[in-house]
């Protein structure tokens, strides 16, 4: 191929553009804020207010074991579940195969907006529909807005509900891959339904999963939205208050922008170190 | 006039030479191939030519001017792919014209080209179809018909009718030399096919590891190939190699036992011949196997398998891990396990040294 | 045979009475919000279990649109989705041919750049972008603010790079021996090529700009430049607050996405199984 500069660069100037301004040269000034004492009127080098605050601020804490409880329980439970539907949606004997994809898929394109204010409703105290069902069942009305416990429920099944078709969506496509005569060859030999699943599919399917896992960390080590409108800023107190939440009031709330950037750079670092975790668990064997 | 000339032409990919200094010289209107197994970079010096490879070192000239430095477009020539790379989302006649079309051409002048074209290559019916509903022949006569809108003084082909069938290849190739005659230009056409090369070349370049082996006529490389590998490539089926040791040597021959076939001598006219004792190679086309008796020499082997092809029956044979191939008259007698007496001449075969290079 | 048959049959009967109360879950939330959409002030916050749609849409959306001027904000965010995928696919896919076609020198530099930030998490920038675009150039509030920052976007340039390696080079070698220019060769033979590929990229661009809430949050806080989820985000957690009309808004929000996900599905599926998404 013949070297083409000029060309390439008149093609990839505009991105490149935007690409420096609005990522490569925040990613690297939001890393010096990190060490800045943003609250007095003149930036200071000041990593003491920052980086050292974190290791002793409770509010930091707080919000990074709420954040790591969600990663816990939810990321877990919601790539099984989507790995189940991911499979059932691709059995040949489904019937109405349309209609339950939507189902699953269509909170995919539901805003954040959207949702939080329907969740919030479904789970008010008195009037949520939620509890008006669980009392025909004779169960108490639960306080789900106002328990901690039960608010960071909320959080995890609201969470688990908008993203488990996404991840059917990756895997499904995972599923779509293998090749049919993998499957027939093993039903001539014999192998049962259950079996092809847990040691042809499960297996092959590993790096899709390991990719959903990563994704799904990502995005939960950075959840906000969700806090900050169906648990009302991290409510009840500061229950649900998410590493998200805490960066965002530390930001546009309290304008620390020092430490908002020491408070982001420490998500980077766990998601990049909770990714490779995952990458590291999930590598190809000999 | 174009006319072609490559000077010690090199190309590298980073540390890997692929081409060694290649040195041709193509005359107007000749029709040259470019013939080699695969990865022997007769398609990159066929790039090189047309401009899509940079040339690490040497010099490619067209019609005396080196090109070099010149960007694909300003060479003059046309270019005939492998996968015929014609626009799926374009018509026949969008094909045809997009090249004129977007270098600004007077829209009358592009039409009466599409016409022309459409007519020397029989494609007109199909001038408002998409190339996905033509058939393999056919879009194989678009992407020619493409290459000679800009009228070009320079063909280039790269494998062009690999992707076709047997019988489409040969009826392919006919409208080819057909299509060399009426133009008159220059081609170079690069394949794997050794049958292709035979029947279309004016003259063959023979590559092989980046290196030309030998340059020449078809018949003459068919009869007079330099080195083991040009006789190996060439003819079909290939030329048999068996082991042999020079037992003396006078007066400017070689006496040449066959390793395999004890008290088998032939005396080969040699100039430098190899020391006495050294290892050469006796190479034989199945075609010159003779009657026992008539030769200089008889062998005698066992057949393994006899193919009959009507005109020709062909025997494979096993002798001392030499696998042989023989072609006979044809003959529904000859089977598996026979024993085959056959003799050879001296001026029908062949005599390589142990570096594969040709002592006469 | 008649054994085979019958289990077979059972399989298919458990299959779909797993699937059938999942899917019906799932379904719930999207339901209550058109359910909610359509009932009065006094229907929601009635003991009763009501779970089919009222009459009161109208009437709710009079009170949302009284609320946060709706109309103007759904227009402001269909405007800044359209301008933000139009750009965006522009600028990937020109970069993405870069990165594909050709050779040049910087193209290891700005691979390894584009490959070794690409899963930074976006608090990262959000700051210094908040920073620079409000208060050093004091373009918030403005359309410059809601549609470019957000532009960059490392993998759709990666999508399209993939997209046009896939196509096979001959096609374009054909155009350059031909003369064609490279632009030319980019705008008639690549993309359109390319064309499933940008349906995927811009459905999936459209909607992430159309729910995007954070950023709009940030910079544009003035009634009259609020985006849709930013005016509705608005009304959520205020003590005296319609939800008759936030739940319409959300309908609204959500009902144009649904009708665009139905018809358009394989692209949606294409485009988030190629990972074509922020």
């Amino acid at each position: 191929m013949r070297l083409r500069t000029q060309t390439a660069y008149a093609f990839l100037t505009p991105y490149l553009l935007v690409f420096l301004a609005f990522w490569i040269w925040p990613i690297a000034n939001s890393f010096w804020l990190s060490f800045l004492n943003t609250r007095s009127a003149n930036w200071t080098f000041n990593p003491r207010v920052t980086w050292g605050r974190l290791l002793v601020d409770p509010a930091f804490a707080n919000a990074l074991w709420n954040t790591l409880i969600i990663l816990v329980i939810q990321v877990p439970i919601m790539i099984a579940l989507a790995t189940v539907l991911a499979t059932l949606l691709n059995s040949s004997m489904l019937k109405a195969r349309g209609l339950f994809r939507f189902a699953f898929f269509a909170p995919v394109v539901v805003g954040e907006v959207a949702y939080a204010a329907v969740f919030r409703l479904m789970f008010n105290h008195e009037f949520g529909i939620i509890n008006k069902m669980l009392a025909v069942a004779s169960v108490p009305a639960i306080p789900w807005l106002s328990s901690p416990n039960a608010a960071m429920a909320v959080i995890i099944i609201a969470v688990t509900w908008r993203w488990a078709g996404y991840n059917a969506i990756i895997i499904l496509a995972g599923l779509q891959s293998i090749p049919e005569d993998v499957y027939e060859a093993a039903t001539l030999d014999g192998v049962s339904k259950t079996r092809q699943f847990f040691f042809i599919t499960l297996p092959l399917l590993r790096p899709v999963i390991v990719l959903c896992v990563v994704i799904s960390v990502i995005g939960t080590m950075q959840l906000f939205s969700e806090p900050f409108l169906i648990t009302n800023r991290g409510g009840p107190g500061q229950a649900t208050e998410t590493l998200g939440l805490f960066l965002y009031r530390q930001a546009f709330g309290a304008f620390n922008f020092g430490y908002a950037s020491a408070i982001a750079y420490t998500i980077a670092a766990l998601a990049i170190v909770i990714s490779l975790i995952n990458l590291w668990l999930g590598r190809e064997r000999e | 006039m174009a006319g072609i000339s490559l000077k010690k032409v090199v190309k590298r990919f980073g540390v890997y030479e692929i081409i060694h200094g290649a040195d041709l010289e193509v005359a107007d209107g000749e029709f040259v191939v470019f013939v080699g197994p695969s990865g022997c970079g007769k398609s990159t010096l066929l790039r090189m030519i047309a401009g899509l490879e940079t040339i690490s070192d040497g010099t490619v000239s067209i019609g005396g001017r080196i090109v070099n430095d010149i960007e694909p477009a300003d060479r003059g020539v046309a270019m005939v792919f492998q996968s015929y790379a014609l626009y799926p989302h374009m018509t026949v006649e969008q094909n045809l014209s997009f090249g004129l079309r977007m270098t600004g051409h007077d829209k009358a002048d592009v039409a009466r080209r599409v016409k022309r074209s459409a007519d020397t290559l029989r494609i007109s019916e199909l001038l408002k179809r998409k190339p996905r509903q033509l058939s393999g022949g056919q879009r194989q006569r678009v992407a020619i018909g493409r290459a000679i809108m800009r009228e070009p003084q320079l063909f280039l082909f790269d494998e062009p009718l690999s992707n076709l069938d047997a019988e489409l290849r040969v009826q392919m190739r006919v409208e080819l030399a057909r299509l060399h005659k009426e133009l008159g230009v220059t081609m170079i056409y690069v394949t794997h096919d050794q049958t292709e090369a035979m029947t279309l070349a004016d003259r063959i370049v023979v590559l092989n590891a980046g290196n030309i082996e030998q340059i020449g006529a078809p018949l003459d490389l068919y009869d007079d190939p330099a080195n083991r590998f040009v006789a190996g490539f060439v003819g079909s089926p290939k030329m048999n190699f068996m082991a042999g040791r020079i037992v003396e040597t006078n007066n400017g021959a070689a006496i040449v036992e066959l390793v395999n076939h004890r008290g088998a001598r032939l005396r080969k006219p040699a100039v430098d011949a190899p020391a006495v004792g050294s290892d050469v190679v006796i190479g034989v086309r199945p075609e010159h196997f003779f009657n026992a008796g008539e030769g200089d020499c008889d062998i005698t082997i066992k057949a393994d398998v006899a193919e009959h092809l009507g005109s020709v029956s062909y025997v494979y044979a096993n002798a001392g891990r030499e696998e042989l191939i023989i072609e006979r008259e044809a003959s529904r007698q000859r089977a598996n396990g026979d024993h085959l007496t056959v003799a050879l001449r001296a001026d029908r075969s062949l005599l390589f040294d142990k570096t594969g290079a040709r002592v006469r | 045979m008649r054994s085979k048959s019958s289990a077979e049959f059972r399989r298919k009967i458990a299959l779909h009475a797993a699937l059938v109360p999942l899917a019906l879950i799932w379904l719930f939330p999207l339901w209550m919000m058109f359910v909610f959409s359509t009932m009065s002030e006094n229907g929601i916050f009635s003991p009763g279990i009501v779970l089919t749609p009222s009459d009161q849409f109208v009437q709710n959306f009079v009170v949302l649109e009284r609320d946060v001027g709706f109309l103007r904000a759904t227009t402001i965010s269909i405007l800044v989705a359209a301008a933000y995928t139009l750009l965006s696919v522009a600028l990937t896919s020109m970069a993405g041919w870069a990165l594909a076609s050709y050779r040049f020198v910087g193209k290891g530099v700005v691979l390894a750049t584009i490959l070794g930030t690409l899963t930074l998490p976006y608090f990262v920038v959000v700051i210094p972008q908040f920073i620079m675009v409000a208060r050093d150039f004091g373009l918030d509030n403005t359309w410059f603010a809601l549609i470019v920052p957000p532009l960059f976007n490392s993998l759709g340039v990666l999508f399209m790079r993939q997209t046009f390696q896939m196509m096979p080079g001959e096609l374009f070698d054909a155009a350059r021996v031909e003369g064609v220019k490279e632009w030319r060769i980019f705008l008639f033979v690549g993309l359109p090529l390319a064309r499933p590929a940008i349906a995927a990229l811009s459905i999936i661009l459209f909607l992430h700009s159309w729910n995007n809430y954070l950023w709009p949050l940030l910079i544009n806080s003035k009634p009259a430049m609020m985006t849709a989820p930013v005016a509705l985000g608005s009304l959520i957690g205020l003590t005296k607050v319609s939800w008759g009309g936030i739940m319409t808004g959300a309908v609204m929000l959500t009902a144009p996405m649904l009708i665009l996900f139905v018809a358009l599905q394989r692209h949606f599926v294409a485009g988030i199984s190629a990972g074509a998404v922020k």
